[in-house]
């Protein structure tokens, strides 16, 4: 087990240390078939650590103690791992998305430069996930933490040469930064209550804490995972986060970044679920950003912004489930989500290669259907399943997480529930307005209509894998044979027949709705965009939070950062250093009147300095 | 002694004070190298007279010393005004202030 776990770290991280060693050579270039070699061997690694460790581990809790790490009077902290049922799903899907995003990276950047350091950050990025994922002690989950934060920085700003890309590389590390420092406040508090920072020993001691520290334990938690999982209102930079590579995006979003502060919160939910009020805000969060996200969803036209928002949405379905206090649904819904996710990022990177650059959803067209019938499949599973179309795997997820806030009592689950229920049905409009729109409707004039060639092999071939498991995971967790429920030993709320009809009704209310409004019949009239009315503008600009935090925090902070640069700075400081100088220097001025270069002054000088000193000796005879 | 020693000094003193006017006040470096010399004298006399107040003899070695230093310094001297002049055209002290500042 010891050897599986570290390998299953070591992969990657040897991965991304051979490429970073090749970095710096600067005139010599390793072949580019090796870059791509060791990256993809790296993450098949992982894979088959993953699985290997998945089978030796039979269920069990492992924690294992890789080496101390740093040692000071009074505190202690070690790389440990803790290797619990949801650290191994967790660790398989991330590694087998991780894989077959690596696979598709390799003709995705046959024709790009700087392939190098795209696979260094991948790989990194990789290992900094499963960091989290398997990190004991939180310090060294911190480490994974900041690791995936700084990789999706740089991989988000990779084409660096536009401005623009830069500019949302940036502001994902800024708004996770906000998360960043909520996470590294709670573990202040709860190291210097209990003196420990390996997780297992917290959530075993934390029952004794005071229940105002849990709680407020519990809110910077969720604030941490909120900036991590882009949950409102912190979500502003994921659908900026588009400005990366496709595949970049698939892993973002399904497997390494957004994932991880649902996951976090998974980690820590024997503490949450002491703070009931946490738990509500919690899945108050979720309910509120599935189905603004998804409202979001519906007013986009670009292919990546519109799976963002789903993305944003989905996650929101997690943290209600989480909320509900129901860690198999959410853990469910977190697999099921990054298998389709990944699908439909990767199909959509396939789309955009093929149509040359065009993110334009009304500028695709309905030829793509006819001379890529593998790219539309693949790509209606994917829709399928985050719709929640009954026999598909997010049916089951969501149902799952339904049910579970259908369980709760209190007046607040009661109206977070009707909130879930409509971004379901908004979910299965907005999913199937996609499909709809790019693989059925008419072009727009002027739209690439050079589609014929195929897509690279390796590019499609990925996806059957994701959309085989994209329909079918769902049998993880049937609600007849709860086998992951079992696994996760968290008991699964049965969704009822009225639940499980009411879903259906809805997901197919959305399909009917899409159908009619964006289909081939175009009855409504909707296609035209303004249709959504005065809402299309808030929803296009995900509700117009980009300009608040323009104008309420970051043109303040510029103020204050003027205030204290020309202000205090340059006029106080600087001058007020200044001032010695020219006092100095004015005398100077003085005194150098007094070096004439004269032989004459020298000897008067001479000649009056001893003078005085005969006369000071003389006096002081005298007396 | 037939002089009296206070006389002998006020004398020594008077001689230096005049060297040290002729070597301030004087512009031209030759009569500056003179005031100099003077003053040297006038120290001279006055380890002389001591000397011979208290009947010992290293007054009089250093007057010996004093005068072999003059005649070097006297030696550097001149040939420092005979350079200066080779080089300016000028022995005038007030010509030299390349070194203001």
């Amino acid at each position: 087990m010891y050897l599986y776990l570290t390998f299953l770290l070591l992969f990657p991280l040897a991965g991304a240390i051979i490429q970073l060693a090749c970095l710096p050579l600067g005139g010599y270039r390793p072949p580019r078939r090796l870059a791509e070699a060791v990256a993809c061997l790296a993450s098949f690694g992982a894979l088959a650590m993953a699985v290997l460790a998945f089978a030796a581990g039979h269920g069990g809790t492992f924690h294992l103690v890789l080496r101390k790490w740093l040692t000071l009077p009074g505190f202690t902290s070690e790389m440990s791992l803790l290797y619990d049922p949801q650290a191994a799903l967790m660790g398989l899907m991330v590694t087998l998305v991780a894989f077959l995003v690596h696979l598709y990276s390799v003709p995705f950047m046959r024709k790009e430069e700087g392939w190098l350091r795209y696979f260094f950050l991948l790989n990194l990025f990789l290992f900094s996930m499963l960091v989290i994922v398997l990190a004991d002690d939180l310090l060294f989950l911190f480490l994974g933490w900041e690791g995936v934060g700084f990789c999706s920085y740089a991989l988000i700003g990779f084409w660096y040469q536009e401005p623009a890309n830069c500019r949302a590389g940036r502001k994902a590390f800024l708004v996770t930064r906000i998360g960043d420092a909520a996470l590294l406040t709670a573990l202040a508090l709860l190291f210097s209550r209990l003196g420990t920072l390996s997780l297992s020993g917290i959530n075993l001691q934390v029952a004794g804490l005071p229940p105002h520290l849990v709680e407020l334990t519990g809110y910077l938690l969720l604030v941490a995972a909120m900036a991590k999982s882009a949950q409102m209102p912190l979500q502003v930079w994921l659908p900026d986060a588009m400005a990366g590579p496709t595949p970049v995006s698939a892993l973002i979003h399904a497997a390494t970044m957004v994932t991880a502060g649902v996951y976090l919160l998974i980690r820590f939910l024997p503490l949450l679920t002491l703070a009931p009020r946490v738990m509500l805000t919690l899945a108050a969060v979720g309910a509120v950003t599935a189905l603004l996200g998804a409202a979001s969803a519906l007013a986009q036209r670009d292919i990546k912004r519109v799976l963002a928002y789903s993305t944003i949405s989905h996650v929101g379905f997690m943290f209600l489930g989480l909320g509900a206090g129901d860690m198999g649904g959410a853990l469910f819904h977190l697999l099921v989500h990054g298998f389709f996710k990944s699908l439909l990022f990767l199909g959509a990177g396939c789309l955009i290669m093929l149509l040359d650059g065009e993110h334009d959803i009304f500028r695709m067209g309905g030829k793509l259907r006819r001379c890529h019938p593998a790219l539309f499949w693949t790509f209606a599973a994917g829709i399928v399943s985050l719709a929640g179309v009954p026999p598909a795997s997010g049916f089951f997820s969501k149902g799952e997480i339904l049910a579970a806030v259908f369980q709760q009592s209190g007046i607040g689950y009661r109206f977070l529930l009707v909130l879930a229920l409509a971004a379901v049905l908004l979910s299965s409009l907005y999913g199937f307005r996609l499909l709809l729109i790019v693989f059925f409707g008419q072009p727009a004039p002027g739209a690439p209509q050079d589609v014929k060639r195929p897509p690279p092999f390796l590019m499609v071939a990925v996806l059957y894998p994701l959309a085989l498991l994209a329909l079918t995971s769902g049998l993880l967790n049937l609600p007849s044979s709860t086998w992951l429920s079992g696994y996760l030993g968290s008991p699964a709320p049965q969704p009822g027949w009225i639940m499980n009809s009411l879903d259906t009704l809805l997901v197919l209310g959305g399909l009917g709705l899409a159908w009619l409004s964006y289909g081939p019949a175009d009855r409504l009239g909707l296609r035209n965009p303004l249709s959504l009315g005065a809402l299309h503008g808030p929803l296009l600009s995900g509700f117009g939070l980009d300009r608040l935090y323009l104008t309420c925090v970051a043109r303040p902070y510029r103020v204050l950062a003027d205030l204290l640069w020309r202000g205090v700075d340059e006029r106080l400081v600087h001058r007020g250093l200044l001032a010695p100088g020219y006092f100095l220097s004015w005398c100077g001025q003085i005194l150098r009147r007094a070096s004439t270069g004269l032989l004459s002054t020298g000897l008067q000088g001479l000649l009056l300095g001893a003078a005085a000193i005969f006369c000071l000796l003389a006096l002081r005879w005298w007396s | 002694m037939i002089v009296p020693f206070g006389h002998v000094l006020i004398l020594a003193a008077l001689l230096f004070l005049l060297g040290a006017c002729c070597a301030v006040a004087r512009r031209q470096l030759l009569m500056i190298l003179i005031g100099v010399e003077i003053m040297l004298n006038a120290a001279a006399l006055a380890f002389v007279a001591a000397a011979l107040h208290w009947g010992r003899a290293e007054g009089q070695i250093f007057a010996l010393f004093i005068i072999a230093v003059a005649a070097a310094e006297v030696a550097v001297g001149l040939a420092l005004i005979v350079a200066a002049r080779q080089r300016t055209g000028s022995t005038r002290a007030d010509d030299f202030n390349r070194l203001r500042g």
